[in-house]
């Protein structure tokens, strides 16, 4: 069954079952999750062919850890709750691999994942508020941060404790918006906005470094007036800890670099930008599923 | 009494809801009114300056309205229109969401500022966009039926304002009008024009001036360039035989661009004369009538292409018309290149 899109939803109307509140899962069940993301959204792209598998791998953890690893504040089942966080995954072809957690935790039925891109399905390859739980269009670079900035302003002045979160690619950080955005979120003492910087090192044509360098991200971000900080894309615990200092920025708003590896978890995409959006052949997707059968997180 | 700044108007309607509704918002991306310095001083949380950061601006207004704020963005008209019509079309149009974009000194408004300023292109642009409303209010009562209608009935709208001061045109009328979009200011014979905002004005001079001739010209504001109402452009023009366009816009995909759209859509036939503004950049100095005067938009030449146009002449502007790939020749020979 393919469930009809409706762009009359979105998150603002009133849907209040529940208290959206932080999920925190073990260390090894959040390993697991690793495993399960990835092998899902490998699916998703082999059945569609249609995807973007080395982006939406890089961020995997980012995105785990904000739904399962005790960040998030939501409620199951209840996408249009006025009061959960905000996440928008800003490098939108990334967006996809929102999707397997949002049908886990009841915002997106299940069977839609098969659907994927299938056509008049609910779940594009790009993400917009049509599908319930997704805050913003993507797909466009550099929008992300300001829209979000505008969530967390808006929760502010109507004084909810409601958090903003943008999923930045590094490249995006090319855009231009993206510092225009900076400014506002530091100007304003936005500490409920947070950035997370996917610094996987790679743009479509090349590594970033060598292209139009961006190091350091990190100081960039600080001497925009933000609380800054590099840490291991990949590892829940850094991870946990760096989203740990939210509340404790001294009223900046919060940018966490994540040094990631793009297409992490399947060999021989990793690092490798041609992979961007190259689907695998027969003899590649046979290779690909046995890399997945191995967990590739191990804290 | 002097006659008011339009933007005064706006912001001085959109400060009286706010002052009794908190989530009414003021965004300006450094463009100021004497009434927004009334507004930034007594509701300073109420309105933000976001930098010079147009494209910033209208995501973070996204975000704003998808959390249920009223809100404003205001700019200079060039910098909030073409500087940010990526933000405009994603966030703001394919999102859906109900933000009024202020724009100020359409056209050639700032005078003598050159191309980097003017617009003459936002109405081609704008009305391209799926679910955006386009208005060009020509006085200052009708700007302020439009500053309410952008509280009580939000939807995404692009205001378009005039730098000067526009005479009265609706004296207490403009309500009755407002939701259809278009309003027959002189009721004529035979034909007539239509225009919006500052040109608007200009064609009711050339009525004066055709009058004693025994030319009577209909003039119709069509100040909500879309939605267009096709039904009732078409009822209103019905009468007419001939129909004159006039914009302060570049012909291709403007004003003209859109009525003879409607006309064709709704089956009505009338030979329509397109007066605006050649395909070209305005690096001249000498302001804004010097310019409208050397593209043929002076009321007196204005008048003489409708007689002209009335005795079955030509419908193409007498110069400058076409795809001028050289933007001003006295610049392009004074280039490096040529001596």
């Amino acid at each position: 069954m393919i469930m009809p899109r409706d762009p009359s939803k979105d998150g603002t109307s009133l849907n209040c079952q529940g208290t959206p509140t932080p999920h925190t899962e073990t260390l090894a069940k959040l390993q697991d999750r690793s495993a399960w993301l990835r092998r899902t959204l490998f699916d998703m792209v082999m059945r569609s062919r249609k995807g973007h598998i080395p982006s939406s791998f890089s961020c995997a953890e980012t995105l785990l850890t904000l739904f399962y690893g005790g960040v998030l504040r939501y409620a199951h089942g209840a996408p249009n709750h006025p009061h959960r966080d905000r996440l928008i995954v800003s490098k939108g072809h990334a967006a996809m691999a929102l999707y397997p957690i949002l049908a886990d935790i009841g915002y997106v039925p299940e069977e839609e994942l098969e659907n994927f891109t299938r056509k008049e399905s609910l779940l594009r390859m790009y993400a917009d508020p049509g599908i319930p739980g997704i805050d913003s269009i993507t797909g466009s670079l550099g929008h992300g941060l300001g829209v979000a900035a505008g969530y967390a302003l808006a929760s502010r002045q109507d004084g909810r404790d409601q958090r903003a979160f943008a999923v930045l690619g590094d490249s995006e950080c090319y855009e231009g918006s993206v510092w225009e955005s900076a400014l506002f979120g530091a100007h304003h003492g936005l500490d409920n906005l947070v950035t997370i910087v996917d610094r996987n090192g790679l743009a479509i044509m090349g590594q970033t470094e060598e292209l139009l360098a961006l190091d350091s991200l990190e100081e960039k971000f600080r001497a925009f007036g933000w609380h800054a900080l590099s840490v291991d894309g990949h590892s829940y615990t850094a991870l946990q800890s760096a989203f740990g200092q939210l509340g404790n920025t001294d009223g900046k708003p919060l940018a966490i670099i994540a040094q990631t590896v793009k297409g992490k978890g399947i060999s021989f995409m990793e690092n490798r930008s041609e992979w961007h959006n190259r689907m695998p052949d027969d003899e590649q997707e046979a290779r690909a599923r046995q890399d997945l059968q191995t967990n590739c997180i191990t804290n | 009494m002097a006659t008011p700044l339009q933007r005064d108007v706006f912001i001085d309607t959109i400060f009286e809801a706010a002052q009794s509704d908190r989530d009414v918002l003021f965004l300006s991306a450094d463009l100021g009114a004497k009434a927004l310095d009334r507004f930034r001083a007594e509701l300073p949380d109420q309105f933000i300056h976001p930098g010079i950061c147009e494209q910033n601006m209208i995501d973070v207004a996204a975000g704003l309205a998808r959390s249920g704020k009223k809100v404003i963005t205001y700019a200079m008209a060039s910098f909030i229109t073409a500087r940010c019509y990526e933000q405009i079309k994603c966030a703001l149009a394919a999102m859906n969401q109900p933000v009024t974009v202020v724009s100020v000194g359409v056209g050639l408004g700032y005078d003598n500022a050159g191309p980097t300023h003017y617009t003459t292109e936002d109405l081609a642009c704008l009305r391209a966009l799926p679910g955006v409303e386009v208005w060009s209010p020509g006085d200052a009562e009708a700007t302020q039926e439009l500053a309410r209608l952008c509280l009580d009935r939000p939807v995404l709208r692009y205001v378009r304002l005039e730098r000067p001061a526009l005479e009265p045109l609706y004296h207490g009328t403009f309500s009755t009008v407002r939701d259809t979009g278009l309003a027959e200011i002189a009721h004529g014979d035979r034909v007539c024009i239509l225009s919006s905002g500052y040109l608007l004005h200009r064609a009711l001079e050339v009525r004066d001036l055709l009058r004693p001739e025994g030319i009577d010209l209909g003039v119709i504001d069509l100040f909500r360039l879309k939605p267009l109402d096709t039904k009732q452009l078409a009822n209103t023009l019905r009468h007419y035989k001939k129909i004159v366009t006039l914009e302060e816009q570049c012909l291709d995909g403007g004003f003209g661009s859109a009525v003879l759209e409607a006309l064709n859509d709704s089956q009505l036939h009338r030979p329509l004369l397109r007066l605006g503004l050649p395909n070209r950049f305005f690096f001249e100095n000498g302001g804004r009538s010097h310019v409208l005067e050397k593209c043929g938009l002076n009321p007196a030449t204005i008048a003489l292409r409708i007689r002209e146009f009335i005795a079955g002449q030509q419908l193409a502007q007498p110069t400058q018309t076409g795809n001028t790939l050289i933007a001003n020749p006295a610049r392009a020979a004074a280039t490096p290149d040529a001596h």
